[in-house]
């Protein structure tokens, strides 16, 4: 299961991560078994509908669970800091972990109205990492915030940096959660849905804001999205999730060309397209995603796919790779492999 | 404001929804903001009216307008042969049964401590309809909800999407002519906005329902309209039908909000229209303080000296099809 | 297109059994501390209820030769100043107590409240002229309004009850008033106009029923509070009239026998800490409890 990311090194190696969590209903199996690695300078995309586990999954790697929430943790996140080291972040006491949380890793979140301090200017909320981190003093570390809230293209900086957050629209807010995440100088930013807030002209600037930061930084980048068509011009690799594993896995453009997984496709064909016509029926998945309350049996995609087998309710699709594909890995007994002859479902 | 009809208002005679002229002004503090400013559109019988543009640009407000909840400062709502802007009192709620409205947040639209059976019956108990059990169920399954197992339950022991099929039975039930969808998908996954979208279809069908469909996905708004109207800080920058719209944009607006969709299919994507277009670029400005002359002006990449000194009128640009622009991309 | 909401869910609370069910009925999370405090307020409602006919002395009765007697001698919990039996004075005393906080309180909740609601749903000048009344109300010394109110109407036990309610009319009215205003955001709100309901039918069936929870949970935290009022107005001798046991009048006699006696002042201290603490902690935790819930999970 090894990924060939052969230009540039690698970053972070994910293998087996298994994250089950205490509710009031019951154990939710949030995350399990989910493999993966990603090297500097290169985005995955994780898709999945809400409930599937992706913030979960992103928040662990970040080591911001809360521990007592936690029942069962396993797997392990290998981490490679700057001097070549590897460190396995699920092993590491909180202590040492916060000190990779700015200078190494850094996380951008869903609401940009509830990331920020509504009762703090700007200026400290900017200006406290990197003070922490990089050890600026008042002056050094103001002179540098104004330059990332600049960097995030918000017009008068220096007017700005004293305002509170309320005093932002949503899009500038998400901004400065942005430059927040950066002010470090982060190798793998972990952007969990950074634009579902937003209205589709700012999520724009906002997505090509984070390529272009990227680009420059040669920053490793998670975008965590609902939306295939967010992920599908932006990211390198797409990882589709489902009831917290990775059921899918695929360079982007292999997974558009030869999707394997009867989710991925059920969830591509839901979308509206753009260049269909009017009133075109769309492909609903019937059903919801399962509650991931207690460990179900078999394939969880199974009350919902429209090529289930007997098969598919008694036994756990492994993880398999694709025959001929590179990287190209999934978890389902009858993928949609053009060559192969497949039979229809039984229901 | 001109008394001339607007051009985009069609001499057909089965409109069954004109908005003419309609100004929304709502006071905040000393301010006064223009959420809605001398906007006409009307909507023929089983047509769907998609309404798109982006967050604070007057959509929901032009729809509560319609509803006179609250009335709107100007303008008339001509439905049945009547302006409701003039009505009051009885004749207002009796008039107002046969428009009905979805919202976009499906839980905060349901009553937490009512149970479903009673929220769907709602509308007909207050007409002294018949509310019996049956009628209730068949709007119930129309829209997919189990009538025995669902109907004794309140409204936060559904997930999203069902509670969305909830009001829609609800909205329903009263047998109206025309549905106003205020974002019915904004807040839920794809997988269940597809299954959504296609009940709306579904029941616009059997229903003999005309809509006017409120939402900022343009690939949404695509899939179910006919006709769009695009708007910017109050104003309207171009309506027509939807493929005129889309595949034709003229409104430099409009072609910047086609040039930010994000499309699912990174081999489909068609780049040589729309992504040589620049960007939109800058912040929204104030509705209480729009721009003079084309509130589009400061982020538009055409604008001109004329554009700050007078207003555009909407203009034709083709069959079915009108701008706002002083400078059209035709 | 069927779906399988319902199956989800019956699955669901299938899959908890029994518990589901009892959690439906008790709630989730109340835990112990809860449970405590409502047996104990449920104790003090039924002492006030049966005073009469519980098996206590007469708490007018004055049995000299038990003077000052401490707890667990000749009495339970000991003798008063005049040789009456402290139990006995406390059960009696709970009724004065019970029946002042249930009446200011529900004097204040129903006046109080239906303003709050009126005017968080008319806005307007309405409510502009109510706050301001109720502001001028708030910012005049509750004492000597108190005094006289209590001089202006008698010093019975309705009268007393009926000044304290007055008292917390403004209260009540702000909290009706906030909780409507965030009702009346609801889209279901709007909804319910759309479908012609009238303002009657919207006030009565959608906005009293998500008011009227956290309202009542307010009202427990307030008649701890009602509790205290009386105790104070016992201090001045203004509350009920002797020799009708009270706990605040208790607590007034006591302090004459700190030096000497302090069971006299320190055990119905000790029982309305516990009264007024219990209150406070049931009113808190329904109050929680009761803020509209969204959704599930
Ligand atoms: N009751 C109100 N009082 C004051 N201003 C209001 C009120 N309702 C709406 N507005 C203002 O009117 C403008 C239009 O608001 P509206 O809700 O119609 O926008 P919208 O297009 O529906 O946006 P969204 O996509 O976010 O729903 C905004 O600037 C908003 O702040
Ligand atoms: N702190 C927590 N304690 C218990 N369950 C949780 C917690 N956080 C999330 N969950 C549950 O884990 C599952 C996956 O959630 P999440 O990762 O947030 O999904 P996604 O981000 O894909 O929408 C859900 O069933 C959710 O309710
Ligand atoms: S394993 Fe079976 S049920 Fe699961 S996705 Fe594949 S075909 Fe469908
Ligand atoms: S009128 Fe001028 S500013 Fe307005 S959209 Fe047209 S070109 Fe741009
Ligand atoms: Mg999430
Ligand atoms: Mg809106």
């Amino acid at each position: 299961m090894t990924d060939a990311n052969q230009h540039e090194p690698l970053l972070l190696r994910v293998t087996g991560l298994t994250v089950r969590l205490n509710s009031s209903h019951g154990l939710v199996h949030a995350v399990e078994d989910v493999s993966f690695s990603l090297a500097r300078g290169q985005t995955l995309g994780i898709v999945g509908e809400s409930g599937s586990g992706k913030s979960v999954m992103a928040r662990s790697l970040m080591g911001l669970l809360p521990r007592r929430s936690i029942a069962f943790g396993s797997g392990s996140i290998l981490f490679h800091t700057d001097n070549a080291q590897e460190q396995d972040l699920a092993q590491m006491p909180d202590k040492l972990m916060r000190h990779l949380r700015g200078p190494a890793m850094a996380m951008v979140f869903q609401d940009p109205m509830t990331a920020l301090n509504p009762v703090l200017r700007l200026s400290v909320q900017l200006t406290e990492p990197l003070r922490q981190h990089l050890g600026l003093d008042r002056q050094q570390a103001r002179s540098r915030a104004i330059e990332l809230l600049a960097a995030v293209g918000i017009p008068d900086a220096a007017g700005r940096i004293d305002q509170y957050p309320h005093q932002l629209s949503g899009g500038m807010r998400q901004r400065v959660v942005i430059a927040i995440a950066l002010a470090c100088n982060p190798a793998l930013l972990i952007a969990d849905e950074p634009t579902t807030a937003l209205d589709v002209t700012v999520q724009k600037q906002i997505l090509d804001l984070l390529a272009r930061l990227q680009r420059e930084h040669n920053m490793a980048m998670i975008l965590i999205t609902h939306d295939l068509g967010v992920v599908a011009s932006r990211a390198d690799y797409i990882a589709v999730m489902y009831a917290g594993r990775i059921v899918e896995y695929a360079p982007a453009r292999t997974l558009f060309t030869s999707m394997q997984h009867p989710y991925t496709e059920a969830l591509f064909k839901s979308i509206p397209r753009i260049n269909d016509p009017s009133h075109t029926r769309l492909q609903a998945i019937p059903g919801r995603p399962p509650q991931l309350i207690n460990a179900a049996v078999g394939c969880a995609f199974a009350p919902r796919c429209q090529y289930v087998q007997p098969r598919c309710r008694q036994q756990t699709p492994p993880v398999v790779e694709v025959p001929d594909a590179r990287e190209h890995r999934h978890a389902c007994f009858y993928p949609i492999s053009p060559g192969l002859n497949r039979e229809e479902g039984d229901d | 404001m001109t008394d001339k009809t607007p051009c985009q208002l069609r001499e057909r005679d089965d409109i069954v929804l004109r908005v003419a002229h309609l100004s929304v002004n709502f006071a905040v503090g000393k301010q006064t903001v223009q959420a809605v400013t001398d906007v006409s559109f009307d909507v023929a019988r089983g047509e769907t009216l998609g309404l798109v543009g982006e967050s604070g640009c007057g959509k929901s407000t032009i729809g509560r307008a319609i509803m006179q909840l609250p009335p709107p400062s100007a303008g008339a709502v001509i439905f049945r042969d009547q302006d409701m802007t003039v009505l009051s009192g009885e004749a207002l709620r009796q008039t107002r049964t046969g428009l009905q409205m979805i919202f976009q947040d499906p839980v905060s639209s349901l009553n937490p401590r009512r149970r479903v059976r009673d929220i769907i019956a709602e509308g007909l108990t207050i007409w002294g309809r018949d509310n019996s059990a049956a009628r209730v169920e068949e709007v119930m399954s129309a829209v997919g909800l189990d009538a025995a197992s669902a109907g004794d339950r309140r409204p936060h022991q559904f997930s999203g999407g069902q509670c969305q099929r909830i009001c829609i039975a609800r909205s329903l039930a009263l047998d109206p002519d025309v549905l106003i969808c205020d974002e019915p998908v904004s807040a839920l996954d794809v997988s269940v906005q597809a299954q959504i979208l296609n009940l709306l279809e579904d029941m616009k069908a059997r229903y003999h329902l005309t809509m006017v469909f409120i939402a900022h996905n343009l690939a949404v708004v695509k899939n179910i309209s006919d006709r769009v109207a695009v708007m910017y800080l109050g104003k309207l920058c171009e309506i027509g039908n939807t493929e005129a719209i889309y595949s034709k944009p003229v409104h430099p607006y409009t072609r910047a909000l086609l040039a930010s969709i994000p499309d699912a299919d990174p081999l489909a994507r068609e780049q040589a229209l729309l992504d040589e277009e620049p960007l939109l670029q800058g912040e929204l400005p104030s509705p209480a303080d729009p721009p003079s002359g084309c509130r589009f002006r400061t982020r538009c990449p055409y604008a001109q000296e004329r554009c700050a000194r007078e207003e555009p009128f909407m203009q034709a640009a083709g069959d079915d099809h009108f701008v706002a622009c002083h400078f059209p991309l035709l | 297109m069927r779906t399988k909401v319902s199956d989800q869910s019956v699955v669901r609370s299938r899959a908890q059994g029994f518990s589901a069910a009892a959690r439906q009925v008790f709630g989730r999370g109340f835990g112990p501390g809860f449970w405590i405090a409502a047996g104990w307020l449920l104790v003090v409602a039924l002492s006030a209820i049966f005073a009469d006919v519980l098996p206590v002395r007469d708490p007018l009765d004055p049995v000299i030769s038990n003077r000052l007697n401490g707890p667990l001698t000749t009495n339970i919990l000991g003798a008063d100043g005049l040789g009456r039996d402290m139990l006995s004075r406390l059960v009696h005393g709970a009724r004065v107590s019970v029946v002042i906080a249930l009446t200011a309180v529900t004097i204040g909740m129903v006046i109080g409240g239906t303003l709050g609601i009126l005017a968080g749903y008319f806005r307007g000048h309405f409510e502009r002229g109510l706050m301001a009344v109720l502001d001028v109300i708030l910012a005049f010394p509750w004492l000597v309004l108190l005094l006289a109110l209590v001089a202006f109407i008698g010093q019975s036990l309705m009268a007393i009850s009926v000044a304290i309610g007055f008292l917390w009319i403004p209260a009540y009215a702000r909290v009706a008033r906030a909780n409507t205003l965030s009702v009346v955001q609801r889209e279901y709100v709007l909804a319910a106009r759309a479908m012609g309901a009238g303002t009657l039918r919207i006030l009565l069936r959608e906005v009293l029923p998500n008011v009227i929870l956290p309202v009542l949970a307010y009202g427990l935290v307030a008649m701890g509070l009602v509790i205290i009022v009386e105790s104070a107005l016992a201090f001045l001798g203004l509350s009920v009239e002797a020799p009708q046991p009270t706990w605040g009048g208790m607590i007034s006699e006591g302090k004459r026998h700190l030096a000497t006696a302090v069971h006299v002042a320190l055990v119905p201290s000790i029982t309305m800490f516990l009264t007024v603490l219990s209150l406070n902690y049931v009113g808190d935790r329904l109050r929680s409890r009761f803020d509209v819930r969204e959704s599930n999970l």
